[in-house]
């Protein structure tokens, strides 16, 4: 059974896109939003710095890892980690059945 | 923003090497510099909600901790005044001579209120930073004003309640009913009054230092902010 409020449904798709453009190497905050934007076609995008608040969630939580570059002017850049890897692939295939099961409601058919 | 002064520089600087370097590659796709800069502000600039929950994602552990029970002020408030009323306890029980009467219980018992006031607000400091992970330069100073105050009330109270009990010895105006000789119980009451009153500013102080690492460090981070905004006058609005 599936029980995932509309707020955990979207922190979920969030943290996913992230990590599925930071599984193809390491990129700083505004390259992930504007990656997602381009790679979802404009169906998802960040606004309002809302990419931070999930991107310290990751890093804190061990499923990216944030590293500051220069001195004076910082950037930051992130890269994925094992944890974060493997967190992408069971939430895709999470995701992907919760979807399917919608669907198939939705187009009034049975779910797989 | 509430958040203490390291996270606060580590964001600024994040957010505005982002739109700086979004700014760039949107024009660099042909946008012009005011269309790059108002989209590149747009989705990365946090704003109300978002800057809310960097917020709670960077608050101490203590606070996060008290806010998921439900109740971080009123633990806030309770332990500062615990601590005051413990300071109290632990001062009339150091300072208790029932041989003191008149003017004399007077100054114990305000040296007694200054110590309990040094401990409160010391748990105000502690609580500001470890707590709520933020304490400003202004209310540091604001904290400190106080503190030193008091410290200097405490040294005042002993050495004026010294004074007088040597006024008092001279005059012959002491307990006379007393079996111990005047001089000497008027040098152990001047001697009482000289040390519970540096005892005070002893603790006041070593109490300040404690913290003052912690305190030299945020300021030195809030000077690095105010010299961020400094050289871009024209930075998206992420001040306070």
């Amino acid at each position: 059974m599936i029980v995932m409020t509309q707020i955990t449904l979207s922190k979920r798709i969030n943290e996913l896109l992230v990590l599925a453009v930071l599984d193809s190497g390491a990129a700083h905050g505004y390259q992930i939003a504007l990656s997602v934007e381009e790679r979802t076609a404009g169906a998802f995008s960040f606004q309002h710095g809302t990419l931070y608040p999930i991107l310290h969630r990751l890093e804190a939580e061990g499923r990216v890892r944030g590293e500051w570059h220069g001195v004076g002017r910082r950037r930051k850049t992130y890269e994925i980690t094992d944890a974060g890897r493997a967190d992408l692939a069971s939430g895709a295939a999470e995701l992907e059945r919760q979807f399917r099961a919608l669907l198939g409601l939705l187009r009034g058919t049975h779910a797989a | 923003m509430r958040l203490a002064p390291r996270y606060r520089l580590d964001l600024v600087e994040e957010v505005d090497a982002d739109v700086r370097a979004m700014q760039a590659e949107m024009e660099r796709r042909g946008f012009s510099p005011a269309e790059a800069r108002r989209g590149a502000i747009r989705r990365l600039v946090p704003t109300g909600e978002v800057i809310q929950r960097l917020q709670e994602r960077h608050a101490p552990p203590l606070r996060r901790w008290l806010r998921a029970e439900g109740r971080g002020d009123r633990v806030t408030r309770l332990g500062i005044g615990a601590a005051a009323l413990l300071g109290g306890a632990v001062g009339v029980i150091a300072t208790a001579r029932p041989a003191l009467s008149g003017t004399a219980m007077v100054l114990s018992w305000a040296i007694v209120i200054v110590f309990a006031l040094l401990v409160a607000n010391l748990a105000w400091v502690a609580s500001r930073l470890w707590l709520h992970g933020d304490l400003r330069a202004w209310q540091h100073q604001r904290l400190w004003a106080r503190h030193a105050g008091l410290v200097v009330t405490a040294v005042a109270l002993g050495a004026l309640g010294a004074s007088w009990e040597g006024y008092l010895g001279l005059a012959g105006n002491g307990h006379t009913d007393s079996p111990v000789p005047l001089a000497w119980e008027t040098a152990g009451t001047m001697a009482y009054f000289a040390a519970t009153g540096l005892a005070a500013a002893t603790f006041g102080l070593f109490g300040w230092l404690s913290i003052a690492p912690r305190l030299i460090a945020d300021e030195e981070i809030e000077r690095r902010i105010a010299d961020f905004f400094a050289r871009r006058r024209s930075a998206p609005t992420l001040r306070d």
